[in-house]
């Protein structure tokens, strides 16, 4: 465990996330107040803390949905102003809180929408077997209204719809929020063949624990700070948890 | 008595599937960019403009180009001042759209007088035709064809091209299409085009049914459609539909069937039943629940 | 809660500061009732025409302030005050047009209405009556609606009352005439001392406390909701008041217009008194007058441009029907870049202090 450190080589060039010195403020209340972060293809990367510490914003800033100062640095390449629809143009995904699946349409039809914001058309076809191996309910339900599904199947929607663009980097914010156990099982299970697949996944959890023990590395976020870094390994010690919530 | 019902109920649903069209073009603007075009008004007065003064060149000219000034215009609208309003609330906007829409009359003055202008537009289809004693007329069944034609084809395009899928997508969540990739602006011009569309739908069927076009001419039929989309539901594009279709069918029937000393009040009445309607389904007939509404 | 979100005129209030910083309100009040008066006494040398003119946008003044009244205390959009000014304008064309005359003019009234009559001054205080009770009658319905639904219901009520003017002969001219016959009683200096009044007043109910928790909840509706204030009743109190002050204006347009008809009272008028309160700012006493002030003074000019103005030895000359486009470009374009008016939300502060403004509407960072 290291405070302060943030666990990554600053401004390195590569494959991957950089975020240098990020801030967000909302009417001029801050709400992200400086981040610095790192995720490297092949790892995931926590963030956690209580709410309104900024993990949302954080995530939403990087997709360029909302406005920021500070470098974003995708595969080296600085993505500074560019609106979402574009960031998703350079390999970036986010699952958005709540799911936010398109209700009236079709699983199918969502999936489709998803490859939208894809680099290269050709891959369509494999991508999407690739997608529907990996979460096989949403084949069974092809050309159900997305909005019949359960919260989990949902989920699992959202997650295929976001990795349909094919990106490097996968973001998710609060993938467990209101899902049953085994449900989130399935989803961070999915996550792990994410990571497993050379993906960069960047998650913003409720469930410390949980997302400690799961990624690499956890930031823990207070009033927009990176406060603390844990490893996998912290999830065991209570006192490192009773830190990370109670700053 | 049956014929004659049979009679109003054609002319509703003529009434309505005009309404309906006007409505679905307000919807679907406000589906993606939560604006309630109030200009719209203009925009149907532009093309019936274009209508009457292109008519002796020909119906294959002056239909098309009709079709062209309301997509131009709607384009227009959308570049010049509501792109520019992205922050505004959806409150802000509408008064945004009444200024623009009070001021493009006064410009329509301006060009083309006070007077109405007047062509004998498509005058074939005001003929009344005799069928087993039922007598309409043609007119109200050109109507309710062009309306079932066009939306058959709008359905076809939200449903089967991703460009329709993508417009859809975005009229049901804005924000989140962004998120997924699909981009703003052309979604944005895509819904302005296509309102202008049915705009000029509404405008060749108004100019058939009146043929005669003054500055205010869309005024009456836009208010209507306001109050249509948002009674169905101006957040889903059916809703939108559905009430104003409504409003048009029930204003034509109560026209038509209200005691001779009461049909003064027959707007009175739909008032009051949108009214009715707002107070016990304040997000739309087509919403489920009481919900929060978007606005 | 209320004191997290108090607006800054309670703020000033209660901080103990100089004399002047206590009195800031006070002086938005008089800053204001010295500019109406100020405007009126100027006009009042410019001839006749524009004494006309003025009087009008003294009427309109109060229409305004009722419209701000209700939507700047309660962020609802309302397209349906016109209605209450219609009710009042009928309310004083009734009780002012002499029995002999109503009885050929309107002969199809209730024949208790013909021989009802009340001096003029009395009768446009019916009028506010008449006006808020419309008002306190319908709020209960209306008053549950939010946002763009509030807007097309209040429209709504616009369309019923319109109608039931235009048409229902029992309660005024046949179908689509006109009420004529009312005296020729108002003379400027009276209609300004109405607009003062309506300032005073809606001053005056700024600091009520219904008007108070509306604007708390308005600036933060989900902390009013949690400390328990109940914002359809309050909401109903404030569009009573606004109702009122909307009927005395209507009864003063009648004495003005001394000719009333429905279609006069309508969407037009909706939308001009709208567009004056947008212009200078919804969310202050300040932007109503300001708006309806500059409003009108463009439009006297452009209406005297129109019949060519001399100024020196020019002759300033637009063509006919410019005047309307002008003041409608003003709206787009001041909506486009300055959306919160031209007072921006705030009142008249004391010049010579710095003075935290009023919050304005934030806008809403929707796409």
């Amino acid at each position: 465990m290291s405070i302060g450190d943030n666990g990554s080589a600053r401004g390195s060039i590569g494959s991957g996330l950089v975020v240098e010195n990020l801030h967000v403020a909302y009417g001029g209340v801050p709400a992200v107040r400086g981040i610095s972060l790192e995720v490297k293809a092949g790892e995931a990367v926590g963030l956690i803390g209580p709410n309104g510490a900024g993990k949302s914003s954080t995530l939403l800033a990087i997709m360029g949905a909302i406005g920021r100062t500070g470098r974003v640095l995708v595969d080296g390449r600085d993505i500074a102003g560019l609106p979402p629809e574009k960031v998703v143009r350079t390999g970036v995904a986010l699952v958005p809180e709540g799911r936010h699946v398109f209700a009236e349409l079709t699983v199918a039809d969502n999936l489709r929408l998803g490859a939208v914001g894809r680099r290269d058309r050709s891959g369509y076809a494999e991508a999407l077997e690739q997608i529907l191996t990996m979460f096989p309910i949403l084949r069974d339900f092809g050309h159900r209204q997305a909005g019949l599904l359960s919260g989990g199947q949902q989920q699992q929607l959202a997650i295929g719809r976001a990795l349909m663009s094919d990106p490097d980097i996968l973001m998710l914010d609060e993938p467990s929020l209101g899902l049953s156990p085994t449900a989130v099982d399935t989803v961070f299970e999915a996550l792990d063949l994410i990571r497993g697949a050379g993906k960069a996944v960047l998650v913003v959890e409720q469930r410390a624990e949980f997302t400690i023990a799961f990624c690499d590395r956890t930031f823990v976020l207070h009033d927009g700070e990176i406060t603390l870094t844990l490893k996998p390994e912290d999830a065991e010690k209570v006192d490192v948890l009773t830190k990370a919530y109670f700053g | 008595m049956m014929s004659q019902l049979i009679q109003s109920i054609v002319d509703a649903l003529s009434a309505g599937a005009t309404l309906g069209l006007a409505a679905l073009a307000i919807g679907l603007v406000f589906g993606v960019i939560r604006l309630a075009n109030f200009a719209q008004a203009e925009i149907i007065t532009g093309s019936a403009y274009c209508l009457i003064f292109t008519w002796d060149l020909g119906w294959y000219v002056a239909i098309p180009l009709s079709i062209l000034v309301a997509i131009a215009m709607s384009l227009l609208m959308e570049f010049a001042v509501f792109s520019r309003m992205r922050t505004a609330n959806p409150a802000t906007l509408l008064i945004a759209s009444f200024g623009l829409s009070f001021l493009i009359q006064r410009v329509y003055e301006l060009m083309f007088s006070n007077n109405v202008r007047t062509a004998p537009v498509a005058s074939g289809l005001a003929q009344t035709v005799e069928f087993a004693g039922v007598r309409v007329q043609l007119l109200s069944i050109a109507t309710i064809v062009i309306a079932g034609a066009l939306l058959l084809g709008l359905q076809l395009f939200l449903t089967r091209t991703s460009q329709g899928l993508q417009l859809k997508a975005a009229a049901a969540d804005f924000k989140t299409a962004r998120l997924v990739g699909i981009p703003a602006g052309r979604v944005i011009g895509l819904s302005f085009a296509l309102s202008g569309i049915l705009s000029a739908a509404v405008a060749f069927v108004l100019t058939v049914q009146t043929g005669a076009v003054g500055p205010s001419f869309g005024v009456q039929i836009t208010i209507l459609a306001l109050v249509g989309a948002v009674i169905g539901g101006i957040d889903k594009i059916s809703g939108s539909l559905a009430g104003g279709f409504l409003v048009g069918f029930a204003t034509s029937m109560l026209a038509t069937w209200l005691p001779q000393e009461m049909s003064n009040f027959k707007d009175a009445f739909v008032f009051v039943l949108v009214i009715g309607v707002l107070l016990f389904r304040p997000s739309g007939l087509l919403i489920k629940g009481r919900g929060v509404a978007r606005t | 809660m209320i004191d997290r979100t108090a607006t800054s005129d309670e703020v000033a209030l209660s901080a103990p500061r100089g004399l002047w910083y206590r009195l800031g309100p006070i002086w938005s009040l008089i800053s204001l009732l010295a500019i109406v008066y100020l405007v009126t006494l100027v006009n009042s040398f410019l001839g006749d025409s524009v004494q006309v003119q003025l009087q009008y946008a003294l009427v309109n003044l109060i229409i305004v302030v009722a419209l701000q009244i209700f939507i700047g205390t309660s962020g609802v959009l309302s397209f349906g005050h016109v209605a209450f000014v219609a009710v009042g304008a009928w309310t004083v064309g009734l009780l002012t047009i002499e029995p002999e005359l109503k009885r050929n003019l309107l002969p199809d009234l209730f024949p208790f209405l013909f021989d009802l009559n009340a001096p003029w001054f009395v009768a446009v205080l019916i009028g506010g009556i008449v006006g808020g009770l419309l008002a306190l009658v319908v709020s209960p319905v209306l008053m549950r609606l939010n946002g763009l639904q509030a807007g097309i219901a209040t429209f709504a009520l616009l369309g019923v009352v319109n109608q039931v003017l235009t048409y229902w002969s029992s309660i005024g001219p046949r179908s689509g005439q006109s009420m004529v016959g009312i005296p020729d009683v108002l003379n400027l200096q009276t209609t300004m001392l109405f607009a003062m009044a309506a300032i005073v007043a809606a001053w005056l109910f700024q600091r009520t406390k219904p008007s108070r928790l509306l604007r708390a909840a308005r600036e933060d509706g989900i902390a009013a909701a949690s400390s328990g204030i109940n914002v359809v009743s309050q909401r109903i109190i404030v569009f009573a008041v606004s109702g009122i002050v909307a009927g005395v204006a209507g009864g003063l347009f009648a004495l003005t217009n001394r000719v009333v008809q429905s279609s006069q009272l309508n969407i037009e008028l909706t939308f001009i008194t709208l567009a004056m309160l947008v212009l200078g700012g919804m969310l202050s006493l300040s932007g109503a007058v300001i708006g309806t002030l500059v409003f009108s003074l463009v439009d006297v000019l452009l209406v005297r441009m129109q019949n060519g103005l001399e100024i020196g030895n020019f002759i300033v000359t637009v063509p006919q029907g410019a005047r309307a486009i002008v003041l409608g470009l003003i709206l787009v374009g001041m909506l486009l870049f300055r959306p919160s008016g031209i007072t921006g939300g705030r009142e008249f502060v004391w010049p010579f202090r710095k003075d935290r403004p009023l919050p304005g509407m934030p806008p809403t960072n929707e796409a």
